[in-house]
């Protein structure tokens, strides 16, 4: 055997184990997730059963089903989207092309609100919430999404702004269109692929969003993630029930991921070089 | 109009001499003002606000459950905090947390991405396996390994342990292996986001320098030391904040694993503050122990980008 196939078979070997690494314990929750209980429990694992949906079932139809907290989930993301993108595109089109005194100071500004540390402001929030009677409501928990997705959509659409030809803008001015116009009709049009992949990510993020959620969520509001909770106990976890939830929770971030796999990467880096991005 | 667009595309780049100019500047700026308001306007409301509040609480004694003894305090909370052994303890395993975990990532990450780089074919399975635990909630993460891979005598990874004759072992309940344990997952869910932008990194360096380097007969060693590490150095430094800053800040995937436990083994400054808080419902000490984790925050950022300034 020659030192080259020696290298390639180490390769391949190096490869699949860490592929197989990331892959299985996804994998795996999905396996057992179509298991009945008692093959979910047997021991060795067992790779071959036959495949039941009473997992699901139960999960989505049963008694404390979590369809309800599905639906906050979908509300909460869908809802810091919105509001996030209202308000990032115009700010961040204005910190990238248009001068003004303190641009410098309100990029930084930005950029210094992203470092914050959840837990370092996760008790004045539950503090003022809790005043103005705004715990476990909608409103509430958007509200505070806000502290992360803002800056963080914010640095990665300046980026995106950043590349357009000035040209265009000029051209839009000489035919004497207005700011506001040519902003809407000739900038976002531009950047549409950035703001896709800004809504991807500001969504990611708010749909995996964990220690807000658990503080400031309640009976009426309570979202998948902290939901999960309820199939582990100190009596017994219901193991079938959990895999399928985790496999429905994980369900809408690993397809935008997949899809938009290449804007992800992109968006990742543009991140990196621009000190922004999250989590 | 024809002057908007000489000053929006910045050509007229020395203050603008007529009046005429002036007052196109000025619209300029009225129009950013208008643009920037509600964003920032939001942002004050909720990051700078909870900051000013979380200091002034801090100065209380907030007890939800002993409402009675309530009171100003003044700067108690940080004297008790710097003789407080749980604070010191919970920052060293902090730093661990964070120290080790960014190493690891960023090292594995560097290594596979070299090696995938010289793959000829299957680079498209690493691109798509890789982005799938980056996208992942860290409670769900932290769910799926406390139960299906760490379960004692039932995960994969103690059935894998028993199999290669290491016996079942307590993943989480023992102080040490806990430790390794979040360690472990951490490093699982974000090296393939160090492994990415290492590889995307990668992928941009030009080509013909290692040509040249081939031509010169400098062996993969030398070339790695030489071109590749300092062509990189960039987008590590890069790779390095963005993650201390991310572990730094984690919660969600050590409190759904062991909570802090056992005992305080895993518990972060995080953890701390959050229990303090939240489960002994201290509301005053914990905003005293959140101030201490913003400052720590606040050294280790200052300390990377001064690392990313100097050369």
């Amino acid at each position: 055997m020659t030192a080259k196939r020696l290298r390639i078979i180490a390769l391949l070997a190096i490869s699949t184990v860490f592929l197989l690494a990331w892959a299985f314990p996804i994998v795996w929750s999905v396996l057992n997730s179509l298991k009945t209980d008692s093959d979910v429990l047997a021991y060795p694992p067992k790779l071959v059963f036959t495949p039941t949906w009473e997992a699901y079932r139960d999960v989505l139809f049963g008694s404390g089903s979590i369809l309800p907290n599905l639906l906050s989930s979908v509300i909460i993301s869908v809802g810091t989207t919105v509001v996030t993108m209202l308000m990032a595109v115009p700010a961040a089109y204005a910190l990238a092309r248009l001068r003004f005194r303190g641009k410098k100071f309100a990029g930084f500004y930005v950029l210094a609100t992203q470092m914050l540390p959840p837990v370092g402001i996760i008790i004045p929030y539950f503090l003022v919430l809790r005043n103005i009677g705004w715990i476990d409501t909608y409103q509430g928990i958007i509200l505070i999404y806000l502290s992360f997705s803002l800056p963080f959509a914010i640095w990665l659409l300046v980026s995106y702004f950043e590349d357009i030809p000035f040209e265009m803008e000029e051209a839009a001015y000489l035919d004497g269109a207005s700011r506001l116009k040519t902003l809407w009709r000739i900038i976002i049009p531009q950047v549409r692929g950035g703001i896709a992949v800004t809504i991807v990510f500001v969504f990611l993020n708010a749909w995996n969003e964990f220690l807000f959620a658990v503080v400031l969520s309640g009976n009426t509001v309570r979202p998948v993630t902290v939901a999960m909770f309820n199939f582990v106990s100190v009596e017994q976890t219901l193991w079938a029930k959990l895999a399928a939830v985790s496999v429905l929770a994980m369900l809408p971030v690993v397809v935008l991921g997949v899809v938009a796999q290449k804007h992800i990467v992109k968006g990742l880096t543009v991140g990196a070089v621009k000190g922004g991005g999250r989590r | 109009m024809a002057t908007t667009a000489v000053t929006s595309a910045g050509i007229a780049s020395e203050a603008p001499r007529s009046d005429f100019g002036r007052v196109l500047a000025q619209r300029e700026r009225r129009f950013a003002a208008a643009l920037l308001a509600p964003a920032f306007l939001a942002l004050l409301a909720t990051t700078t606000f909870p900051l000013l509040f979380l200091v002034y609480t801090s100065a209380f004694r907030m007890d939800l459950a002993m409402p009675f003894t309530n009171g100003f305090v003044g700067f108690e909370n940080y004297q008790v905090l710097l003789s407080d052994e749980r604070f010191w303890t919970s920052l060293l395993v902090s730093l661990v947390y964070t120290g080790s975990t960014v190493a690891l990532q960023v090292i594995i990450g560097l290594a596979l991405a070299l090696l995938v780089m010289d793959m000829k074919r299957g680079q498209g399975w690493f691109r798509v396996i890789a982005i799938l635990p980056v996208v992942l909630s860290p409670a769900v993460v932290g769910m799926i390994w406390r139960t299906f891979m760490l379960a004692p005598e039932f995960g994969i990874v103690d059935f894998l342990a028993i199999n290669a004759g290491l016996g079942s072992k307590n993943w989480l309940g023992d102080p040490t292996l806990a430790m390794v344990s979040v360690i472990a997952i951490h490093t699982w869910q974000w090296t393939p986001f160090a492994f990415m932008v290492l590889l995307a990194s990668l992928a941009s360096l030009p080509e013909d320098i290692y040509e040249a380097a081939r031509l010169d007969r400098a062996s993969a060693w030398q070339r790695f030391r030489r071109i590749t590490l300092p062509l990189l150095r960039p987008a590590i430094v890069m790779v390095v904040i963005m993650r201390t800053m991310v572990a730094l800040t984690a919660f969600a995937a050590i409190f759904t694993v062991t909570a802090g436990g056992p005992g305080t083994a895993t518990e972060i400054l995080n953890l701390y503050a959050y229990r303090k808080s939240f489960t002994e419902l201290s509301i005053g000490y914990g905003s005293a122990l959140a101030a201490a984790l913003l400052v720590v925050t606040i050294i280790i950022s200052g300390i990377l980008f001064a690392m990313r300034r100097a050369k």
